[in-house]
């Protein structure tokens, strides 16, 4: 339970680590196929890839998840066998994974006390909640020892996550894409952290495939390819953006420029609401008297933490939910909602912000669900011509949609989007509630998607893109709305909306 | 552009043959008709102990219950009421529903075709009373099955179990009527209804010993194959049963389907019982049904929802249990002996059989 090494003094010479040629296979994939990289001490190294590029893998085996078929692992020069996680961590080894692993029903010191090595048998709270307390000032990881985990916001979880590694002694520290739900002032607080280990000695594997990150944390970047190391050890500050994701890629790719738009102004909205409450399930509200307009010809991105009501706002727009209070007025009618078949006769389609709970019907092939997406609530079902129909949408919507006789529950999580992809955006809709477009794709894809969506705003539907992804929503939102807990914080000018309101605005600074 | 049709037609091709395929795979052929014979073998091993001949056995079985034709006249006649329950759990079992009430929607069948019988009894031609008594029965079936339905679209109520439960007050009714208003004169006290008049009783087919309700069973279930299978309500039906989500999301009216499937299933048990009444049983008794309901689910799981492979469970059902009587004359044994093969392929098929989730085509 020391603190990290201070051995900045010394000269950097060998490697914390070292990978010599590692290969894992499962089964026919080589999900690593002779990966080689260093880090060094008090390094920030970033490994950059897309989806499937093998970078889990890689660090699954360097904390003794996965035990690799051959190739070398060294730790400050001499081979290291990581045979499981609690071997990892007794060398110093820590890791935060993108899907965190507290257990909600307990308190903060709970969990952390659970994952210590030393923690036998015998608690001793006070010491240890102490302990939590020195390590939490230390690194700016504001904690609250006895909350409940399940209290606790997103950005929280990920801290105590944090100051569970860094009780164990870190001497490195490996980050699975760690900034994916935070608003950026926590990445900047995470960064800042990031920092202190490194200013004490500590090496950090940050993986991650946003190339802004990469420049503004990392010392060294190597980027995976196909399950192999297709740059490795670079200085990020040699490469352009375009170098970077040629690598990534295999080919270069056109990424989308802000287009300016001029302002819509007049036009008339084809979807209103006004003072929209939506309850949950649970009781709770998931939307509090929201005021929103959703005009032809313009891109409403919707941004917010992960549960500030995105999905309610999505569900509401495609019929698939009531409201508590306020009325939901379309081409100047009120309607009354629950009601999918009419929201879907006016013109509004979705893309399900959850493809397999509310797309997918097990058992059924992709010309099936092709069938189902025509039927459009007229309960008529052309299986027959569902083929025919899925080609033609898919040589407009150039998504390389799969083969219409395959069936929609075995496909991957990135099939499954490029399909609904495929039907949502060739529906000649004037509305296309779009969340979480481009999750799980590849770059090329997702490039792909982005066009298509502002073609069809171009085209004068409205388009309302609801995002985890600030990035996306900056590039490609003509307005942007912002959640806190249900409630509007904001609308912003995309153009010249910026990062940090929109972070203190998804965070409720503003509004508080 | 030539081209372009010719890859489409060979990639659809490609497509057709591999899903025709994944249809038959022989290995799992080979593992079902072993599982197969492994249950007769541990049932002869079985019966022998309890002192049968294992080597005459089976051919007595066979012989009792499909090969003389007297008694694959009884078999077909007694598979009747077991298909038409087995039907009745396919049908909600496509939108994801589990009826368990084919028994009591079997028996109020009965007892409303006996009702309705009893009432116009000689009154009106012999055709007419037959189609007034099966269109009661199935009606009687359909709504009895609808109160659950109706419970768990509006309650949330599990059909599984209001289903199970509402058998027991069917039986109720039955007795009720059986001991009190409808109780046979001339019964010599015993507890049964008013026998139906002659003219109401279906009768054997061209002297073959079978009646038109096994041909009604052959019709309907083609029919629903057919129906499941082709029909805008059979699609819509797969897709509540796989996700009801996403069902609502396009527009379905999930909880009409729900509802029609669990009426469709009650009237298809309905049918069977009333046509189990007025070709073999004749008046109403308790036992009426003798446990058709619950057989024609286990019938139902063998035959994985397909209507036809449950059709032909439910006849293998009805031979298993006629073979019993074979036992009982030539080797002395109880003729329940026959449930332990029964429960035998049950099990075996419980734990050889959804290895991978069957796809609901």
């Amino acid at each position: 339970m020391s603190a990290p090494n201070d051995s900045r003094a010394e000269p950097h010479d060998t490697p914390a680590l070292e990978v010599r040629d590692l290969v894992k296979t499962f089964g026919p994939v080589r999900a690593n196929d002779g990966i080689s990289f260093t880090v060094m001490p008090g390094e920030v190294h970033a490994l950059l890839g897309e989806n499937g590029a093998g970078k889990s893998t890689l660090v699954k085996s360097l904390y003794g998840v996965h035990r690799p078929d051959s190739g070398e692992i060294l730790r400050d020069g001499k081979v290291q066998h990581l045979d499981s996680p609690s071997v990892a961590r007794r060398s110093g080894i820590g890791m935060v994974f993108q899907d965190m692993r507290l257990i909600p029903a307990l308190s903060v010191w709970e969990n952390i006390a659970l994952h210590l090595e030393s923690t036998s048998g015998v608690l001793r709270p006070r010491q240890l909640r102490a302990l939590i307390a020195e390590t939490s000032e230390r690194y700016g990881l504001a904690t609250h020892p006895l909350r409940k985990v399940e209290h606790l916001s997103i950005g929280e979880w990920q801290r105590v996550e944090l100051v569970k590694v860094l009780l164990g002694g870190l001497r490195l520290l490996i980050l699975d894409e760690p900034t994916s739900v935070l608003t950026p002032q926590e990445v900047a607080g995470l960064f800042a952290m990031v920092r202190r280990l490194t200013a004490e000695g500590v090496a950090v594997i940050i993986i991650t495939h946003k190339l802004r990150e990469v420049r503004q944390i990392a010392d060294r970047v190597t980027v995976l390819r196909g399950g192999r190391t297709v740059l490795m050890n670079a200085s990020p500050h040699a490469l352009t953006d375009a170098e970077l994701i040629t690598a990534m890629v295999g080919e270069p790719v056109e990424t989308l420029q802000r287009a300016v738009t001029p302002p819509v102004t007049g036009a008339h909205a084809l979807v209103r609401l006004n003072g929209v409450s939506v309850r949950r399930p649970d009781g709770d509200w998931g939307l509090r008297d929201l005021d929103l307009e959703i005009r032809p010809g313009e891109i409403l991105g919707v941004a917010g933490l992960a549960g500030s009501g995105q999905n309610e706002l999505a569900d509401l727009l495609v019929g698939a939910d009531g409201i508590a209070d306020g009325e939901v007025v379309v081409d100047g009618e009120a309607v009354a909602l629950p009601d999918p078949v009419r929201m879907r006769r006016a013109g509004i389609v979705g893309v399900a912000p959850d493809p397999v709970r509310q797309f997918v019907v097990p058992g059924m092939t992709v010309a099936e669900h092709t069938a189902l997406w025509n039927s459009a609530g007229m309960f008529a079902f052309d299986v027959r011509h569902a083929d025919a129909d899925l080609r033609r949408r898919d040589a407009m919507a150039e998504l390389r949609v799969v083969a219409s006789s395959r069936r929609m529950d075995r496909l991957s999580g990135g099939n499954i989007q490029r399909a609904l992809l495929t039907l949502a955006l060739t529906s000649d809709a004037r509305v296309v509630v779009a969340s979480y477009p481009t999750r799980g794709l590849d770059v090329l894809t997702t490039e792909r998607t982005r066009t298509l969506l502002r073609r069809l705003s171009e085209a004068g539907a409205a388009v309302v893109l609801i995002s985890e992804d600030l990035d996306e929503l900056l590039a490609l939102s003509d307005r942007v709305a912002v959640l806190a807990v249900g409630r509007l914080a904001g609308i912003l000018p995309g153009g010249t909306a910026d990062r940090n309101t929109i972070g203190e605005l998804m965070t409720g600074v503003e509004a508080a | 552009m030539t081209s372009e049709r010719l890859v489409l037609t060979r990639s659809r091709a490609w497509d057709v043959a591999r899903s025709a395929h994944r249809a038959v795979s022989w290995t799992r052929v080979g593992i079902v008709a072993g599982a197969y014979v492994l249950c007769l073998v541990a049932f002869a091993a079985f019966a022998a102990w309890r002192g049968a001949n294992p080597l005459t056995l089976i051919p007595t079985m066979l012989q009792s219950s499909l090969l003389e034709p007297s008694a694959l006249a009884q078999t077909l006649l007694r598979a009747v009421p077991i298909g038409f329950a087995a039907l009745a759990v396919a049908v909600p079992a496509r939108a994801g529903l589990v009826n368990v009430g084919g028994e009591g929607q079997l028996i109020i069948g009965a007892v409303a075709g006996a009702g309705v019988g009893i009432a116009v009894g000689a009154h009106v031609p012999g055709v007419v009373g037959v189609l007034l008594t099966v269109t009661a029965g199935t009606l009687a079936g359909g709504l009895w099955a609808a109160i659950s339905g109706m419970l768990k679209v509006a309650f949330g109520a599990a059909e599984s179990v209001t289903t199970l439960l509402m058998n027991f007050i069917a039986n109720d009714i039955m007795l009720f009527l059986i001991y009190q208003p409808w109780k046979d004169p001339n019964g010599s006290g015993q507890p049964q209804s008013r026998p139906l008049a002659a003219s109401i009783r279906l009768q054997p087919l061209l002297g073959t010993g079978v009646t038109l309700a096994v041909v009604l069973l052959v019709v309907v279930t083609v029919g629903l194959w057919f129906v499941i299978r082709r029909t805008g309500w059979g699609f819509a039906l797969r897709v509540v049963g796989g996700n009801p989500m996403a069902a609502m999301r396009n527009g379905l009216p999930t909880r009409r389907l729900s509802l029609s499937a669990m009426t469709v299933g009650g009237a298809l048990a309905g049918l069977g019982g009333v046509l189990n009444l007025i070709g073999v049983e004749g008046q109403l008794r308790p036992d009426l049904t003798a446990t058709f309901g619950y057989v024609g689910f286990l019938a139902c799981f063998l035959g994985r929802n397909d209507p036809i492979r449950v059709a032909l469970a439910a006849i293998l059902f009805s031979a298993i249990a006629l073979s019993g009587n074979g036992m009982q004359i030539s080797e002395g044994l109880d003729g329940s002996i026959v449930n332990v093969l029964l429960g035998a392929i049950v099990l075996t098929m419980l734990t050889v059989g959804r290895r991978t989730k069957e796809a609901l085509t």
